[in-house]
């Protein structure tokens, strides 16, 4: 049992059973078991996700996972469905690959179809057709839409030139270049089971787990293993950009490049977190300052490690504002980022959010979706089994010079990007970066 | 320890033990020892139609002024404890009620009881602290505004509700909250935030006899406090809308919405249970009717969603659609309109009725997956009927046969009861 600085004992045991098992090809299959749950969770997890789209045609990856359902091999779209809605089954994908869920003892039939889906999909063109054509109303809609909006300018002004400066589920313009025949082409280049890491939670026999996956396997093409990819991001510095838009409220972002998951700093870069603006409550800074005692928000936060993954993510700091607040609110925001690389956080502070990261990993495993999320995420990174306990660990050994440490590297309060959308110009954002 | 009813409930892997505190509390420990883990719920029996229309989104608001601290507890001490004890908490509001929630370690979760008996009484409701969350809910009011489909709904909600109090936002109005004060604030706190008035819920890796000793003792001291009937406002009974109503909005993007509605019956009456049947057969899932007629083979929608409001005193069946790209909104309203003279004429097929049956019933055991989904539906039916209703359902949608569904839509989902709302882009209009 780690220790926290101020004493709160963390509780519980954070290890995830499980068992693994390398499948023929080189797939990965993890099964957790747990007696009498009431939903059994399973994901198909795909290794390269968006980073294989091809340039000019963004969103192959995601309208791929997410169109497996148009039918297989063995059966239509109705077909799917009528073998699983029925028993309380449900099944979606995107660019990472297929999750789905069924409640009480139908887990075969769940395993079976997801197995089928990712094998043996055909995209039909008639329903690949109707399929875009309502992905092109969203999208239209969405072009136009603030909130959406903002996020993407932010993305844009960090990333570039890279893929991930675009939505994984594409655009307008990359949709039209699209047919059903690019799709089964991705498909049978990148949908190969040695990229695949399954994981099946729920009360469930690991060996008959094994056993039916081996059965359905035999179906599925090996594949090529995942082509290495070079990254190119662009170097952090001033940017801003304006999607304007007459509403009640203004979106602000202000940030620049994260950090992968691997960076050393990662469990100082957590704690950091916490206390400038991610958690629960109001007890960040940002919250406090921004929305408890200025009242210029419902909704503010500020965060790196959530989006660190293989690829650096973001440094993200969120406001929802009128516009009357917008100078106030950037200016607020830039403050307590700054503040954050300049002195070192209060030791209440610090233990705060050392309690809060300890104590609180021990919820949220119950639902069978959130533990095979977990698994995935182990086998992706290449974690031990008893991660979980490892990083609890680190993050209890946090001190106060970690955190500025951490934050002195990873964040760049006077070169960031500055998005917003709503009732705003790009002008009036560029004299507040001055 | 009291007397109190111990029922298993063998779909949830729970035993429910009821009882009441002498100070009228209601106490429901929900025992499941699956996880080390603890959900506590405190549920006032008040919601925004319990409030006046110069108090329209007071309760709300008052459920943010709950985390601005007490005498004993000063502002941001809940938020505070709790994350130093690596929980989580929240609240939330509705028409019908205001509930509190705590997530902790089963080690620790005695300080919820601590936090949440604490403000049950006394709240500090400081001046300065009142303006500055005043400003954070008109920002709260802000963003739902910026929401089309909010938008629609909201302003339907008049013609749709008449003079009940349904038909005002939960959040309020702009100038009406710009009016209330701490003192105004403070009376209708003092209307409704009693162990009268309200239940607690534990679930999850508790003892029950600790976990009830653990209330009695935090509770048990606070007076009961006045009667909730003599203190609810006198509201109009609802009433069949006279007629069929229309709203034609405009938004500035390239969105073609429409919203359709009709009042039903409160929840957990034969309509409530209806109507969930329903919404199944006409929009849920790959095989539901409007999802296979237009949106596959008429190509008119670009989604369709119907959904069963079930509130205390009455709810709605919502359909929700969106035109795909040159189609005429037209053509999708009057097929919206087609499926639902359908519905009214034969009853669903067999295999419909049954794949909604059992959609239900598996949506029913994933409800429960959680501790803290566990406490809040056994909090909610706690609150709307009675707790035992929300492991009844599936059996009670059971009694039901295909021509009930038809008697349903013949009853309530006809043209005369349709409040229909449409969102068109402004360039268009």
């Amino acid at each position: 049992m780690s220790q926290s600085t101020s004493g709160v004992p963390a509780p519980g045991s954070l290890i995830i059973a499980r068992e693994r098992f390398v499948l023929p090809g080189g797939g990965i299959l993890l099964v957790s078991r747990r007696p009498k749950a009431p939903v059994t969770a399973i994901r198909i997890h795909m290794r390269g996700g968006i980073s294989l789209d091809p340039p000019g045609r963004e969103g192959m990856a995601e309208w791929v996972g997410g169109l497996l359902d148009q039918g297989t091999t063995d059966r239509d779209e109705a077909g799917i469905a009528d073998f699983i809605e029925p028993f309380g089954g449900s099944v979606s994908g995107d660019a990472s690959g297929l999750r789905g869920s069924m409640a009480g003892d139908h887990w075969q039939r769940l395993l079976q179809i997801m197995m089928e889906m990712a094998a043996r999909p055909t995209f039909p063109d008639a329903a690949v057709a109707v399929q875009f054509e309502r992905l092109a109303t969203h999208l239209r809609v969405q072009e136009e839409d603030p909130r959406v909006q903002g996020g993407r300018v932010f993305r844009r002004l960090v990333y570039g030139q890279h893929r991930l400066a675009l939505p994984s589920g594409g655009t307008l313009a990359s949709l039209e270049q699209v047919t059903a025949a690019d799709l089964r082409a991705h498909h049978a280049a990148h949908w190969g089971s040695s990229r695949a890491i399954l994981a099946v939670c729920g009360d469930v026999d690991p060996g008959e787990v094994h056993a039916q996956v081996l059965e359905h396997l035999k179906d599925w093409n090996v594949g090529s293993p995942l082509p290495k990819q070079e990254h190119r991001f662009p170097v952090s510095e001033t940017r801003a950009e304006a999607f304007q838009k007459g509403r009640e409220q203004v979106h602000v972002y202000f940030g620049h490049l994260g950090v992968r998951r691997s960076v050393a700093d990662y469990p100082s870069l957590v704690v950091m977190d916490h206390v400038l603006g991610s958690g629960p409550g109001f007890v960040n800074r940002l919250s406090k300052k921004l929305r408890d005692e200025q009242g210029l928000a419902y909704s503010v936060y500020g965060d790196i490690h959530s989006s660190a993954g293989l690829l650096p993510g973001t440094f993200t700091a969120y406001i929802g504002t009128a516009p009357d607040k917008v100078e106030q609110a950037v200016r607020g925001i830039r403050e307590e980022v700054r503040a954050i690389c300049q002195d070192q956080v209060e030791p209440e502070e610090l233990a705060m959010a050392k309690d809060y990261v300890t104590g609180s990993m021990v919820l949220g495993y119950e639902r069978a979706s959130r533990r095979a999320a977990s698994l995935v995420a182990q086998e992706v990174h290449g974690f031990p089994e008893d991660h979980l306990e490892t990083l609890r660990s680190a993050y209890a050994k946090v001190e106060l010079d970690d955190v500025l440490a951490s934050a002195q590297r990873h964040l760049f309060p006077e070169d960031s990007c500055l998005a917003a959308s709503g009732s705003v110009t790009t002008e009036q954002l560029k004299s507040l970066l001055e | 320890m009291s007397q109190w009813k111990r029922t298993p409930v063998e779909s949830a892997g729970a035993v429910v033990h009821d009882t009441r505190l002498d100070n009228g509390l209601r106490v429901l420990v929900v025992e499941r020892h699956t996880d080390p883990v603890v959900a506590s719920m405190c549920w006032y029996r008040v919601g925004s139609k319990s409030e006046h229309p110069d108090e329209a989104g007071m309760s709300h608001f008052l459920e943010h002024m709950m985390f601005k601290g007490t005498p004993t507890f000063g502002k941001g001490s809940v938020d505070r404890e709790i994350t130093r004890l690596g929980g989580s908490n929240n609240a939330f509001t509705s028409y019908d009620y205001t509930a509190y929630w705590f997530e902790l370690a089963s080690d620790r979760w005695e300080t919820a009881l601590d936090l949440e008996a604490d403000r049950m009484q006394g709240l500090l409701l400081d001046p300065e602290e009142f303006e500055s969350e005043k400003a954070v809910v008109l920002e709260e009011l802000s963003m739902g505004l910026d929401d089309p489909w909010r938008r629609l709904s909201q302003d339907m909600s008049p013609l749709l509700w008449g003079r009940h109090p349904y038909s005002r936002p939960i959040i309020g109005y702009r100038d009406v909250l710009a009016r209330m004060t701490p003192e105004s604030m403070r009376a209708f706190y003092q209307r409704f935030y009693h162990p009268g008035n309200a239940t607690v819920v534990v679930s999850g890796d508790v003892e029950p006899e600790a976990a009830f000793d653990a209330i009695a003792k935090r509770y048990g001291s606070i007076p009961a406090g006045p009667r909730w009937e003599d203190h609810d406002p006198w509201r109009p009974a609802l009433e069949p809308p006279p007629g069929a109503q229309r709203l034609e909005l405009t938004w500035d993007d390239p969105g073609r919405r429409i919203l359709m509605a009709w009042p039903t019956g409160p929840v957990g009456e034969q309509a409530d249970l209806a109507c969930d049947l329903s919404t199944t057969v006409l929009a849920t899932g790959r095989l539901s009717r409007m999802y296979r007629k237009l949106v596959l083979e008429k190509k008119l929608a670009s989604f369709v969603a119907a959904h069963n409001d079930a509130r205390q005193e009455g709810g709605s069946l919502l359909l929700y659609a969106e035109a795909n790209q040159g189609v005429e909104m037209q053509a999708l309203e009057a097929a919206l309109q087609a499926e639902i003279a359908d519905f009214a004429k034969a009853p669903p097929s067999a295999v419909e009725f049954e794949r909604a049956q059992s959609i239900l019933a598996a949506g029913e055991r994933s409800e429960t997956e959680t501790v803290t989904d566990l406490a809040e539906h056994v909090g909610e039916y706690a609150i709307d009927r009675d707790w035992p209703m929300a492991f009844e359902l599936t059996a009670m949608r059971r009694k039901l046969t295909p021509e009930d569904l038809q008697a349903f839509a013949q009853t309530y989902l006809t043209p005369e009861r349709c409040v229909t709302g449409t969102s068109m882009p402004t360039t268009q209009s």
